[in-house]
């Protein structure tokens, strides 16, 4: 059985710790109800906690039908957006517990999509998948024709994501969640190739693809490409703590950019994996250059920072931006590490990679 | 052809495309401004179509966030210069 690799486990048990209170304006009872404290899966999503939350205030609510919705420091949070990554791109320097406002009423239309709870999540989940499937294989035939109790069971697995809810009958032990998505999501063939770094738990290592590509002269290259979410923050000033970073009180403040990125498995192994760490001096290549084998170090963590640099010029900012902070699942990942490796391991399981960056660009000086 | 760094509008060219029983609309191609989020495309639709709910999907394959910019959603899917929507009373590729 396919139990995945490390860093798999790590990212689908990973969780942050909320204390979530009541907005004042909603409390009708004196005293006011205590925060509500819960472990949130990173790979989860706020919506899927309210049955969770809603008995620590249900009795101090006002009349009314229930429209829920999450804020942080006044920014009404977009729910489609996966919890850790929300807590990746709002929280710099990271807050234990994550102090977050539920409202009940007075949902922000003008700011947030509307949700109804888990077949909202669900519908925007199953999508995701979808896009994902088209940007890997061009069509998303292989999500569609998934039977109605493998889609049961994939939901099912992201929907309990990180609890360890294993269930024993006799003496077998039914998988637990990361098996059960692994097991129904491998059905999909969504894999990214050109990955021989992942280590798999208790599965005899995968014959790579190296042979296969060295011996392929036909000059036909293979690519992949990855459904990457890139949201970036712009600041202004410089910070050299993390605590002071500046805070984001609007979604105008972040760009939100969704664009796959090419892998050329040639180029991959013939590249060295070390990069310089100066963004300016990233040459910016696009696709028809790649591929007549310049040599240009598409399989590592650069390709992330060229399409920051392409966002950084398609906005028109000066050369000198710099990068402040790349964070993905929680992590800053090195800038040496392949790419393929990322994509595999870190990615949500909506197969799409979540990047947050934090770049600086200076305002210009005004004489 | 405008070129990808210039920030003025880039327009997209939609193609609106109708799935079962949908009405067809007279006029099936627009053209929106790149920046716009396709939660404009969604409205406007339902505006036209007189309906409350739509179900919109891209290349008859899957429904985006409302929230994608329209350029980045031409530039990831579209093709031949425009950006298939296909639209449906009901559920159509559930």
């Amino acid at each position: 059985m396919d139990r995945g690799s490390d860093a798999q486990k790590y990212v689908w048990e990973g969780a942050i710790p909320l204390q979530i209170h009541l907005h004042e304006s909603e409390v009708t009872t004196l005293p006011p109800p205590p925060p509500a404290l819960i472990l949130a899966p990173r790979i989860g999503y706020l919506p899927l906690l309210v049955p969770q939350i809603k008995p620590f205030f249900s009795s101090a609510l006002p009349p009314g039908t229930d429209t829920v919705w999450f804020e942080y420091k006044g920014l009404p949070l977009k729910w489609y957006i996966p919890t850790g990554v929300l807590f990746d791109l709002l929280c710099p320097e990271p807050e234990r517990p994550w102090n977050l406002t539920v409202h009940f009423r007075g949902y922000p239309g003008n700011i947030l999509t509307p949700c109804e709870g888990e077949d909202s999540v669900k519908w925007s989940f199953i999508n995701s998948l979808k896009e994902a499937a088209y940007i890997i294989n061009g069509n998303c035939k292989n999500v569609m024709n998934m039977s109605q109790s493998d889609q049961v069971e994939l939901w099912r697995s992201v929907m309990n994501g990180g609890s360890q809810q294993f269930k024993v009958v006799g003496d077998n032990a039914i998988s637990g969640n990361l098996e059960t998505y692994i097991r129904v999501s491998s059905k999909l063939k969504l894999g990214v190739g050109g990955d021989e770094f992942s280590v798999k738990l208790n599965s005899p290592s995968s014959k790579t693809q190296r042979s296969i590509v060295e011996t392929d002269t036909s000059g036909s290259v293979k690519t992949g490409r990855i459904p990457v979410r890139l949201y970036v923050c712009n600041v202004h000033d410089d910070f050299e703590d993390l605590e002071d970073a500046p805070h984001v009180d609007s979604w105008d403040k972040i760009a939100y950019i969704n664009r796959p990125i090419e892998i050329h498995r040639e180029e991959f192994f013939a590249e060295k994996n070390s990069i310089s760490e100066e963004m300016p001096q990233a040459e910016v290549e696009d696709e028809q250059k790649s591929s007549s084998g310049d040599g240009s170090g598409l399989g590592t963590v650069e390709e992330v920072r060229e399409t920051l640099r392409e966002h950084v010029e398609l906005c028109s900012l000066p050369d000198n931006a710099e990068i402040k902070l790349l964070r993905i699942q929680g992590i800053q990942p090195k800038l040496e590490t392949p790419f393929a490796w990322l994509a595999n391991n870190l990615m949500n399981p909506e197969r799409f990679l979540h990047i947050c960056a934090y770049v600086r660009v200076p305002e210009p000086i005004t004489i | 052809m405008a070129s990808e760094s210039s920030t003025t509008a880039r327009r997209v060219v939609v193609h609106l495309r109708a799935t079962g029983d949908a009405p067809i609309l007279k006029q099936a191609k627009f053209k929106i401004a790149g920046t716009d989020k396709f939660a404009k495309v969604i409205d406007f639709l339902c505006r036209q179509l007189h309906r409350e709910t739509l179900f919109v999907y891209l290349n008859s394959a899957f429904s985006p966030n409302p929230d994608e910019l329209v350029i980045d959603l031409y530039n990831n899917f579209g093709f031949d210069g425009k950006l298939v929507v296909n639209y449906a009373c009901s559920m159509a590729w559930g």
